[in-house]
């Protein structure tokens, strides 16, 4: 399952919760974009298939929709004496 | 395969023993690590990383990232990207610190089996700052 929120934390203070930011409007935006761009990459992968690359053009499809898919769990929190800085998604 | 096998099966071709018995001096022979079902650790989830400060450290930053599995594996995918022309580089690179190995040979079953293998990973270093890297 995609990731529907992310916590974003960026403060000073070590107890602040941060904010959620409901990353799926990012994904609305981003398969939007793919799908007004798969013609124009499916075009260019037929234009290099020769030379090998237009196979990879075509897999950044599925390779980019199963990273997005597996990004839930994602967490990174670096604590500093100044500041406190935390992405996760969930 | 060990010489007491290699004997069973000679054995068997120059028909001193049946299918039978020798199927039973292979079995006798496995050891019961092999025959007992490995038990089952659970699946590791999540790479952990943390980065504390030690006893000696000055700075007191700490670092605790936890990474999905899946999300590795599907990234690792995207190293099939990475051009022909590169591999020379990274090899340098890799032979640099320390690890000969060619890149250009390592196959997405390699990849699939390193992280497959991940749960048993551990590492724990205590210098001026406390690195921990598991499986949760």
């Amino acid at each position: 399952m995609m990731p529907m929120l992310m916590r974003l934390k960026v403060s000073r203070n070590p107890n602040g919760s941060g904010v959620m930011l409901p990353v799926f409007f990012v994904w609305i935006l981003l398969f939007a974009l793919m799908v007004i761009l798969f013609p124009f990459v499916l075009i260019a992968a037929l234009f290099t298939w020769r030379s090998g690359q237009g196979k990879w053009l075509l897999l950044t499809y599925p390779l980019l929709v199963s990273v997005l898919f597996n990004l839930s769990g994602l967490h990174i929190e670096i604590e500093h004496s100044d500041e406190n800085i935390l992405i996760a998604f969930l | 395969m060990n010489e007491e096998r290699k004997k069973i099966l000679e054995m068997l071709r120059e028909g001193k023993v049946t299918v039978e018995e020798a199927e039973k001096l292979l079995v006798a022979l496995t050891s019961p690590e092999e025959t007992k079902p490995s038990a089952e650790k659970p699946a590791c989830k999540y790479l952990k990383i943390l980065v504390e400060p030690g006893s000696q450290s000055e700075d007191q930053e700490r670092v605790n990232i936890r990474v999905p599995i899946k999300l590795i594996r599907a990234g690792l995918k995207w190293a099939a990207f990475i051009p022909k022309h590169a591999h020379s580089s990274i090899n340098q690179a890799l032979h640099e610190k320390g690890i000969d190995i060619d890149f250009a040979k390592v196959t997405p079953e390699d990849i699939e089996e390193l992280v497959s293998q991940i749960n048993d990973l551990t590492v724990e270093v205590e210098g001026k700052d406390k690195v921990r890297i598991c499986c949760e």
